[in-house]
């Protein structure tokens, strides 16, 4: 075992949170060690562009095309759930469909950046609804870090959109970029069903088509300068990372933006105070190491790998940062068998369970282009319904049908091979339907319920020893009966665009699906993970305190959204971020700045 | 007839096929780049006999044919048709797709069959896009708020 030198802080993961930790932490001279269970490449141009070429020669091109997985630190792809026959052991009985890249720079490598902040209420479910959980924290608090969150990862908004179901702003507070603007197709269906009205039971709302804050370079705001592609060496050479340009409407958020106009982990990490943080790469975390007298963390073993084999480290801090991910922090401490409490760890599993809904403009709207999506609906993110069924937004696609059925490929076989087309009428087809494909990700509230849970399956071993994760998973009445709703919502929504409705005729994919209500309910994973080890008032039934600190181990901490009671309708990167920024503020008082 | 210009005689009547397959006019076709390495995929998959086949069928073709005559001497041909419909959802995606069972069980081809991404230059090319004035996700992006407009080159 070789024993590192004495660090302020290890943090285990280098994905948005851990690189976010560590910029915060070597700001404040503090000596930090990284560790990243894949490799680095995405750190170089070089590197970055290898991943961009595997994306283009890729077939199928699914949200983890140009990430592939690793041997020593393998990760889940979307297209396992089919088969289960991937790195989760799926239980069952339903079908977990997220994923996430264990790579430098993390899944924020293939996310789409929807930085949305959570409602005031959704810090409060349990006292406004009677359903899930308060968090030990309310929106107010975590107001001032949502602002730092949002300059650390560049959002594009403005104020002026955002100020919806609750959510206030500091007085004179705006975006550090101004918002992305919004696609052809968002303005068409914007004319078409802004202020119309949307009834579930005896809830009525007023539809707006809106745009959303995005983590991609827009055009900046005062003195805000907008960071772009990384090229970090390893004798310490990097181009500087202020050079940002926008978004070029590359159409690929998800799986690769070519041009890093898209925020990621490495971005944070390049920015870091470079003379105080050490990253070491394919260093995969395996064991929490604890002092029996004090019961404080001693260190983290970890296997350092490269192709002839690999060696054993102990990492040693004062404190150490789990930043792993949901899944691979609460693994991590299962693994390590230490004094947390078994019936909370891994448990309150949670996702955006996520419907598709298609259809056809009655004109031509010109997808394809532009940042993946540039809007959404906002108006069922919150209400008095939430007491009886899970709450809901639409993402809007850029994309025409490409997640639903595969097209535009599956579009030209189908008119080739089965309607037998070629030449100009060919030609003409392709045009006129692509043109009018309109697409709506209907991602749906769920609350964290300790059946739905991580465990650790130790009859599959990864080439370094390390189990894999076992998902048990149920969807509850709770987020099905909101998952019928936003259907509804959403064929109500085509009505009044004149969208012919496409999402219950064929030629979709396969999805995962379960029955309700007579319906089947055709779902996929967001890659909204969250709840693995949650915060809370109490040891009894929390993991963490509200500074993200294990009760029983409180030199451990724990961030990502493995630690959210609850996850409202937001996508959790913001909140993560934000979360991650007010932990190394309490560690920088806890430790002392050293500048 | 020398080796060059048979080259070129046979690339020139691949374009002129891949026109009519694809409602695409020779100068775009030839702008793509990919015409040379689609030929030499077929040469590779189907075997140069089996593409020469096709080439010489369709070189039999009146300028004149308005489809009627490429579909009764080569769509609804059993083994000619397959590869002439392959050969359009290629120029389309830039992937080629495996060919079907039973036209498999009865022609040559080699272990290059199987659905692939001929390469990157081949998914760039990819008609689909220019079709709706879009472009290959991931590359060749319009610029900065172009999407907030309709693409120019295409009818609205």
């Amino acid at each position: 075992m070789i024993v590192s030198r004495q660090f302020d802080v290890v943090i285990v993961g280098a994905g948005a949170a851990g690189a976010i930790t560590a910029k915060r932490l070597t700001e404040a001279g503090l000596d930090v060690l990284v560790l990243e269970a894949g490799p680095a490449s995405p750190k170089t141009i070089k590197g970055y562009d290898k991943h961009l070429q595997t994306f283009y020669t890729a077939y199928g091109k699914g949200p983890e095309s140009a990430w592939p997985a690793n041997t020593n630190a393998p990760q889940p792809d979307t297209a396992d759930a089919r088969y289960n026959d991937g790195y989760f052991v799926q239980h069952g009985p339903d079908t977990y469909g997220s994923s996430y890249t264990r790579a430098q720079g993390g899944s924020t490598l293939h996310f789409l950046g929807v930085s949305l902040r959570m409602l005031p209420e959704d810090f409060r479910m349990k006292t406004r609804y009677g359903v899930g959980r308060d968090w030990p924290l309310g929106y107010d608090e975590l107001e001032p870090y949502y602002r730092k969150a949002e300059t650390e990862m560049g959002i594009s908004a403005n104020v002026e959109d955002q100020g919806y179901h609750g959510i206030t702003f500091a007085n004179g507070y705006d975006f550090p970029m101004e918002r992305v603007p919004l696609s052809y197709a968002d303005q068409k269906l914007g004319a078409a069903v802004d202020g119309k009205p949307v009834t579930i039971g005896s809830h009525t709302a007023a539809l707006r088509i809106r745009s959303y804050p995005a983590a991609r370079n827009s055009m900046p705001r005062g003195s805000y300068v907008p960071v772009g592609a990384v090229d970090m060496h390893d004798d310490g050479q990097q181009i500087d990372p202020l050079m940002g340009g926008r978004c070029q409407g590359n159409t690929a958020c998800t799986p690769i933006c070519p041009v890093q106009a898209k925020y990621h982990g490495g971005k944070s990490l390049a920015k870091a105070k470079q003379q105080h943080l050490e990253v070491r790469a394919q260093s995969v975390a395996s064991k929490i190491n604890i002092d029996p007298v004090t019961g404080l963390v001693s260190g983290i073993t970890y296997k350092r790998y490269d192709e002839n084999g690999h060696t054993t480290h102990e990492a040693k801090g004062r404190a150490y940062v789990l930043a792993a991910h949901a899944v691979e922090n609460a693994k991590l401490v299962m693994n390590s068998n230490i004094g947390v409490d078994k019936d909370v760890i891994g448990r309150h599993l949670m996702d955006h369970p996520t419907l598709y809904a298609w259809g056809l403009f009655p004109e031509k709207v010109f997808p394809y282009r532009g940042p993946l999506s540039t809007a959404g609906v906002e108006d069922l993110r919150g209400g008095p319904f939430r007491s009886q069924h899970a709450a809901f937004r639409f993402d809007i696609g850029n994309d025409g049908w490409r997640a639903p059925t595969g097209d535009p490929d599956a579009l030209v076989l189908r008119e080739v091979m089965k309607n037998k087309r070629f030449g100009k009428a060919l030609r003409e087809q392709v045009t006129a339907t692509l043109s009018r494909q309109v697409r709506m990700s209907l991602a749906v509230e769920q609350l964290g319920e300790p059946g739905n849970r991580v465990t650790l399956d130790r009859r599959f071993l990864d080439p370094l020893g390390n189990p894999r994760p076992a998902i048990h998973y149920k969807i509850s009445d709770y987020t099905l009966k909101g998952m019928l709703a936003a259907r509804e919502v959403s064929k109500q929504l085509f009505r009044h665009a004149g969208v012919e409705d496409f999402s219950d005729k064929g030629d979709a994919k396969w999805f995962p699906s379960v029955q309700y209500g007579g319906s089947t309910l055709r779902y996929h994973g967001m890659g909204h993970f969250g709840g693995t080890h949650l915060m809370g008032t109490d040891a009894k039934d929390s993991v963490l305190d509200l500074n993200q600190c294990c009760w029983e181990h409180p030199n451990l901490y724990m961030i990502g959204s493995g630690s959210f009671p609850t996850m409202g309708t937001s996508n959790p990167t913001l909140t993560i971020s934000a979360m991650a920024i007010r932990t190394a503020e309490h560690l920088i008082k806890e430790f002392g700045a050293r500048v | 007839m020398n080796m060059v210009n048979h080259m070129n005689k046979r690339l020139d009547t691949f374009l002129e096929l891949s026109v009519a397959l694809t409602g695409f006019d020779r100068l775009h076709l030839i702008s793509t780049g990919v015409g040379p390495e689609y030929l030499a995929a077929l040469d590779d998959i189907i075997s140069t006999a089996g593409a020469d086949a096709l080439l010489q069928a369709f070189s039999t073709l009146p300028a004149t044919d308005d489809g009627t005559l490429l579909v009764g001497t080569i769509l609804d041909d059993a083994t000619l048709g397959p590869v002439a419909r392959n050969l359009t959802v290629l120029w389309y995606t830039g992937t080629w797709t495996q060919m079907p069972e039973a036209w498999r069980a009865a022609n040559a081809h080699s272990a290059r069959d199987t659905a692939h991404v001929v390469s990157a230059a081949s998914y760039l090319a990819g008609l689909q896009w220019s079709a709706i004035g879009a472009h290959p996700a991931g590359a060749l992006p319009p610029g900065f708020g172009s999407w907030a407009l309709p693409p120019l080159g295409v009818e609205a």
